[in-house]
């Protein structure tokens, strides 16, 4: 039945969130940025929220995980990756793990402290391309051994686990491997255009030996294009909440500023702009809740989560760059947050896999 | 609970609807070719065929709601392009059921009644309209003159809204809207005007010439009340652009897939050819009006009279018509232009829904005002 009625829960979480998001996480999304880090006091505000922890219940939710990750984007979006990446892991462990990795490894995300797993599916290829994974994994008697690298995964020195996507007798795989394996080695922080307090970097796997029990879902396999829906659906959200932050930003500047006598948001040509990145977030929000609804109803969300997934880098892209035009010089300046909106929004739009809802 | 999949009681009706619209379609050319041609207001195979319409506004139990069904119903008529059954309600009968006192009601109730407002020298600006009705204190009458262009339903309807300047007895002025019915002396309907599309579409200019009116007719909307009718219907314009759109989109689709180009959901853009990625780009367009849509028609189901979500719902409609319609065509490629199939058509029809009932940038203002707090002095 077609409704956008929220929970009670679902409200209330969403509140909550949107609290934190405008009290701690704003504030600090500057600093992070330029000092490359996001700060361990940062990491806990959000592990406290109890977001990530509530993958491993029965009762996950991707549609409140789309609503939260939006709100946490408003703040900021290597906040909200710092949420969504662990989220997708546990998501898919959640959704596709065999019983005993569910046993073994949930438990080992429900402590008081913020604790990261990946989800690795890019790759430092250029051209690289979710359908075309080069990291394989190669049946042996009695496991795999995986080599390939994985780029830009958020957080990987923080992370304890890895989701690895690789191509295994001709088709996608997954596997789960600890960051302590042998032939696996983080690479140096890798600064990119936006998200930089993410410390994103190269993973690299040089024949790292694995159990059969490593690969996800054990016998039964996995659905990658469900964690690749997954993630997909969560940088919609994301793309919302920083969209969303553009725009209640420059709204009260160009109504403030005074342009040849009149505010900035009188004239029609500000205005109409304005109106369609009110236009746009919308429809993204909803594209994204549909994306999010599916994958809880258990369906499969491969069209609309790359419908989504289109649309709102599309939209996004162009919300962040008349953010920083509605400024003028002053959103060329990294006083002002859009420039930073700006980079951020360039760096999800182009991200697939990292994340989860 | 958020939730997107219909009901199977939608499903049904829809599926009804759609069957219609396959039916339509079978005269969607011949209107298009026939512009002074009325259609039938039943056409013969609808005869055993409920309205799809009334199916949606009396779905109760099981269904996503009347509001949501209306509009999903009308994207369906649309995508066929011709409705097998005429519509007997016009914008005028909102403003009778809205303002008019009981005994007016009873005496039009079932007559069809157009709205007219746009003038030679007023459309996105109706607060411009010339049309002005004298009051006659000699006869108790209104003396109406005045032209209207544009006017949908003029010939098929039994009586025209019009919204009118007057002179009042006392010499005060303002504006009202009066109840013209078809057979006043001094009101001429003119010729159907000739379009780029949605030629069927029964459209004429009205011209009123000392047009007398009992104060019976005077049915007292003011301007605002009047132009509060577009509340309603813009979600169903944009519903209704986006019937042409997914027409185009599914023929596209239809005629790819037969040259072996298949729409791929699962890799991403830099594993697939630019007519998929363009096409894929093209039917997000589509599912994001289409959320639009449904959110602004949701609303009204709560009860929540919707304010921008109505003109986001219209432009973010208008504008997917016509991105597609004409999209489409650089997919197919020069075949495509051919009256042999149906994109010519979704091209040409697809291009009104972002000018009528509010152009795009009409909407585009309102949602302005809305968001930045601003009177439409602050912002025009």
């Amino acid at each position: 039945m077609i409704s956008f009625e929220l929970t009670q829960e679902q409200k209330l979480a969403q509140s909550m969130v949107q609290e934190l998001a405008a009290a701690q996480l704003r504030p600090a999304a500057r600093g992070a940025d330029d000092r490359e880090a996001i700060p361990s006091s940062i990491l806990d505000q959000l592990w406290a929220t109890g977001i990530v922890q509530s993958q491993a219940e029965a009762g996950y939710s991707p549609s409140l995980n789309a609503l939260l990750l939006e709100e946490l984007a408003v703040a900021d979006a290597a906040f909200a990756i710092a949420a969504a990446a662990p989220i997708g892991f546990l998501g898919a462990i959640t959704a596709q793990g065999s019983p005993a990795q569910k046993k073994n490894l949930l438990p080992l995300f429900a402590g008081d402290q913020y604790r990261c797993g990946g989800v690795a599916i890019m790759e430092p290829d250029f051209a690289f391309d979710v359908s075309s994974i080069r990291t394989a994994a190669i049946k042996m008697r009695d496991g795999y051994r995986l080599s390939g690298m994985k780029g830009l995964v958020p957080l990987a020195r923080h992370c304890s686990h890895f989701i690895v996507i690789a191509q295994c007798d001709d088709a996608a795989d997954a596997f789960i491997v600890e960051r302590s394996a042998s032939g696996v080695s983080v690479g140096e922080h890798k600064p990119t255009i936006g998200l930089r307090a993410l410390e994103m970097a190269t993973v690299s796997f040089k024949d790292v030996e694995l159990d059969a029990s490593a690969r996800l879902g054990e016998r039964a396999g996995c659905d990658v294009q469900r964690i690749v829906n997954s993630a997909r659906t969560a940088l919609s959200a994301i793309m919302t909440g920083t969209s969303r932050a553009v725009m209640e930003f420059v709204m009260p500047y160009t109504k403030e500023r005074v342009v040849h006598g009149d505010a900035l948001a009188k004239k029609q040509t500000i205005a109409f702009r304005l109106a369609d990145m009110r236009i746009e977030t919308d429809a993204m929000r909803w594209m994204t809740w549909k994306a999010a609804s599916i994958l809880e109803q258990g369906g499969d969300a491969t069209r609309q989560a790359q419908l989504a997934y289109t649309y709102c880098g599309e939209q996004a892209m162009w919300i962040a760059d008349e953010g920083v035009q509605m400024l003028g010089g002053h959103g060329y300046l990294r006083d002002n947050p859009v420039e930073m909106w700006y980079r951020d929004t360039r760096t999800v739009s182009v991200m697939e896999g990292a994340v989860g809802v | 609970m958020i939730d997107f999949q219909l009901t199977q009681a939608d499903e049904k009706i829809l599926g009804a609807a759609h069957e219609q619209a396959i039916i339509g379609r079978r005269y969607a050319r011949y209107y298009d070719k026939h512009e002074d041609e009325l259609e039938p207001a039943e056409f013969p195979e609808a005869r055993d065929l409920p309205n799809p319409i009334t199916l949606a506004e009396e779905a109760i139990g099981g269904s996503s709601g009347a509001r949501i069904l209306h509009s999903l119903v009308m994207l369906e008529i649309y995508w066929g392009g011709i409705a097998l059954h005429r519509s007997k309600w016009g914008l005028g009968n909102t403003v009778l059921k809205t303002v008019a006192t009981p005994e007016q009601i009873e005496k039009w109730k079932n007559h069809t009644i157009a709205i007219a407002i746009t003038e030679p020298g007023a459309g996105s600006d109706p607060a411009n309209i010339r049309t002005t009705a004298t009051f006659d204190r000699e006869t108790g009458e209104w003396i109406l003159n005045g032209e209207k262009i544009f006017i949908s339903q003029a010939q098929s309807a039994d009586a025209a809204m019009v919204l009118s300047r007057f002179i009042a007895q006392d010499g005060s002025r303002g504006m009202t809207t009066f109840l013209v019915e078809k057979d006043t002396p001094g009101f001429t309907v003119g010729p159907q005007l000739k379009k780029l599309g949605i030629r069927s579409h029964d459209t004429c200019n009205l011209l009123f010439e000392n047009c007398r009116i009992p104060e019976f007719n005077h049915i007292k909307g003011d301007f605002k009340s009047t132009m509060s009718v577009f509340n309603d219907s813009r979600p169903m314009v944009g519903a209704m652009a986006l019937g042409v759109a997914r027409a185009a989109l599914d023929f596209t689709r239809e005629k790819l897939a037969e040259r072996g180009i298949e729409i791929s959901y699962r890799g991403g853009m830099r594993s697939r050819s630019a007519v998929i990625d363009r096409f894929i780009r093209l039917e997000a367009i589509y599912e994001a009006a289409l959320l639009t849509v449904l959110r602004s028609k949701w609303l009204e189901q709560q009860d929540v009279p919707p304010k921008v979500e109505a003109s986001i719902a219209k432009a973010a409609g208008g504008k997917a018509a016509r991105k597609i319609t004409q999209g489409c065509i650089d997919l197919l490629g020069p075949e495509a232009l051919s009256e042999e199939h149906p994109l010519d058509r979704c091209f040409r029809d697809g291009r009104i829904f972002d000018i009528y009932e509010g152009a795009g940038e009409i909407q585009r203002l309102i949602i302005a005002r809305s968001i930045l707090n601003y009177t439409g002095r602050d912002l025009r």
